[in-house]
């Protein structure tokens, strides 16, 4: 039993001091761990980099334009060359689709946005959107109170095509055509008003005495296919007219007429000066489209980039510019001859060279051969 | 019974009789096409001209095949096939790439009818295997083709100075080259479907399944090679729609869907299967495409253009109802 209890003694005496030692070990690893934790809470403070500024685009995403997709490429390459992170999505050209990408937007945390929404009547929940996350926005082409403009003015595109148009006009017909066309593309609004308004004013300003009834219209969706059976019906409605001049909202539509009077077999005289370029380059060129009006359109992010989003990414935001009247920043528009439009690269040629200049460079300084 | 009765009975079955029911629609439809030819020529007498004929008869000859396709697979009881778009576009394609690579016409021919019947044999392959709704299907296929369609390509068209460009503005006889095939093709598929066994096969599934496998008719065969060949008459069409249509997106050919439905509802082929004649479209098809060229002569603008042909597509699916309930084709 003695030796029992003695063996029990020092039992607890060793029971004693196994307590003792961890809570000694428990303060210090305490106070170790402490230390190191704030150690390294301090060390990963001053080692987080600053949060990169990111930017977020939503191309237009109607399958009609080539230019649409190559608006993001171009976007994207930028903001890489930027340093920023970038998300793109596609509106589908639908403005449900649009309203949810400005919801996905707000969720990703980007601090600007850059669209182009073909379908306009989304853009004021966009604003509502994106405004209550104080997130600035980007618009091309179609304004947007609330939205920075960044595009072409239309209205003077229209104009400086009519004029071309008119002078062949006065110098071949002596500013006397049988009919003038114009195909339009009533979706897009005004911008379709101003463009096709714009080339009737432009040719007005040549051809001031073309009588009311030679000035025709018809709804070519701005897509060559689609204006193609319209096309037809109107000439066959217009049975006399031979000398046709053509104006519209974008070479696409207007190629639509030139076609369709292939087919009634009366292009002998058909003249159209077309908007946008889509179909004055490369080797493929109808001979009937005299010239169109370059906007260069898949490179505007330069412009919403050095006027906009970079100042803005640097902590000074410009003032809200949103009218295409007074905008952001606005793109020049060329226009050029057919002839001239030869010495101008396809798309993915002037997207390759655009990308290789020094940015803030524009496709207006490296390919108009014909600066306004 | 008084003998001058008997014989009046007897002289009243020798007399030929018009089968109405036989002749009313396309006597329905002729009229309503001359009628409208008639309005719009007094209102406006240089309707009836060359040029007019042009319009309309280019605009017949795409919708006229795609509308073979469509009421193949109508009249076997498929009932709608609403891939043809997505169709349309990728055979258009196939014939564009190739013609960019210098190949001739024939070729060019051949390539878009078998890339038409590709897409058919797909279509075929899931309804058929999978036992699905035909309608549902293709729905499903012509949104992933045109999905598939706006990543692989934005525009394309075939080379100017072509054969094939010249084959969408030649001429043959005063009306456009594009337009005789079509002629042709529904004119040798009213005789094939009348005469032959397996379009006998095919009217008849759509008519009554139950009867129709009872005398031993496979289906499930007949539901197959019907969608093939439909898709082969899209692929065919490519050849006329990019010759004529310049350049193509993935969306070009949405639109024509409408009024190729029409075309095959106004000629009489029903919807649920088992009724029509294929030479009905001829009239059909030409009423159809005789209505836009006529709105802009009487000044009618684009809007008032949608809302016409959507009322006759409402008209035309109400008179597919009533033939059905009458049983009349």
């Amino acid at each position: 039993m003695h030796n029992n209890s003695g063996g029990t003694n020092q039992t607890k005496k060793n029971d004693l001091r196994e307590v003792r030692m961890p809570r000694l070990s428990t303060r210090a690893i305490s106070a170790v761990a402490t230390f190191a934790m704030l150690l390294v809470v301090g060390l990963s403070f001053a080692a987080t980099p600053a949060k990169a500024f990111k930017l977020g685009m939503a191309v237009g995403g109607n399958t009609c334009c080539e230019w649409m997709k190559s608006q993001g490429d171009v976007a994207r390459a930028l903001a890489e060359k930027m340093g920023w992170d970038y998300i793109e999505l596609s509106n589908n050209n639908d403005p449900a689709i649009a309203v949810k990408n400005a919801q996905i937007f707000v969720q990703e945390g980007v601090d600007a946005v850059i669209q182009f929404n073909g379908q306009s009547g989304a853009n004021a929940a966009i604003v509502q959107i994106l405004g209550a996350a104080k997130i600035p926005i980007v618009t091309y082409d179609i304004a947007e109170p609330g939205m920075y403009f960044v595009g072409i003015d239309n209205l003077a595109a229209g104009i400086a095509g009519g004029e071309s148009l008119g002078k062949i006009m006065k110098e071949k017909w002596d500013c006397n055509p049988d009919l003038v066309v114009s195909a339009e593309g009533s979706g897009a609004g005004l911008v379709n008003e101003w463009r096709t308004g714009g080339a009737r004013t432009g040719i007005k300003n040549i051809c001031p005495d073309i009588p009311a009834e030679k000035w025709v219209s018809f709804e070519s969706n701005g897509s060559a296919a689609v204006a193609l059976a319209p096309g037809r019906d109107l000439l066959a409605a217009h049975p006399d007219a031979v000398k046709i001049a053509v104006v519209g909202i974008n070479d696409g539509g207007e190629l639509g007429l030139i076609n369709a009077a292939e087919q009634l077999g009366r292009a002998d005289e058909v003249i159209a000066w077309g908007q946008d370029g889509a179909f004055i380059t490369g080797d493929n060129v109808n001979p009937h489209l005299a010239g169109s009006v370059f906007y260069f359109l898949e490179g505007y992010a330069v412009y919403a980039i050095r006027d906009v989003i970079l100042p803005i990414s640097q902590g000074n935001p410009p003032p809200m510019k949103d009218g295409a009247g007074d905008p952001a920043s606005r793109v020049e528009p060329c226009p050029v001859t057919a002839e001239q439009a030869k010495s101008v690269p396809d798309m993915p040629e002037r997207v390759k060279q655009l990308l290789a200049a020094p940015f803030p460079t524009t496709e207006y300084d490296l390919f108009c051969p014909n600066k306004m | 019974m008084s003998l001058n009765g008997t014989m009046e009975g007897v002289a009243a079955a020798g007399r030929p009789r018009l089968d109405w029911g036989r002749w009313s629609a396309p006597i329905v439809v002729a009229g309503a096409w001359l009628a409208l030819i008639a309005a719009t020529s007094i209102y406006r007498h240089d309707f009836l001209s060359h040029q007019t004929l042009l319009a309309v008869t280019f605009t017949m000859s795409v919708v006229g095949v795609l509308a073979i396709g469509q009421g193949l697979v109508a009249i076997s009881g498929g009932f709608l096939d609403l891939s043809q778009p997505s169709n349309l576009i990728l055979s258009s394609l196939v014939v564009i790439r190739l013609s960019e690579a210098g190949m001739p016409l024939p070729v060019l021919f051949v390539a878009g009818i078998l890339t038409g019947m590709a897409w058919g044999l797909v279509n075929a392959a899931i309804i058929v295997f999978g036992k699905l709704n035909p309608v549902i299907v293709t729905l499903s296929t012509n949104f992933i083709g045109i999905a598939a369609l706006y990543l692989i390509f934005q525009l394309a068209q075939v080379p100017n100075n072509s054969d094939i460009y010249y084959f969408g503005r030649a001429s043959f006889l005063g009306l456009p080259a594009i337009w005789w095939p079509m002629l042709a093709l529904i004119l040798i598929v009213g005789v094939f479907m009348q005469r032959t066994r397996f379009g006998r096969r095919a009217t008849a599934g759509g008519g009554n399944r139950f009867a129709a496998q009872v005398r031993g008719i496979s289906l499930r065969k007949t539901r197959f090679a019907v969608f093939t060949i439909a898709g082969g008459f899209v692929g065919f069409t490519s050849i006329l729609f990019v010759s004529a249509a310049g350049p193509i997106e993935a969306r070009s050919a949405d639109l024509l869907l409408l009024n190729v439905i029409a075309a095959v509802i106004v000629g009489g082929i029903a919807l649920s299967g088992g009724r029509g004649h294929f030479w009905m479209l001829i009239l059909s098809v030409g009423l159809l495409s005789t209505v836009p060229t006529s709105l802009v002569f009487f000044g009618l603008d684009s809007d008032s253009q949608a809302i016409f042909q959507g009322l006759i597509l409402v008209v035309a699916v109400a008179l597919d109802g009533y033939r059905s309930k009458k049983g009349t084709p």
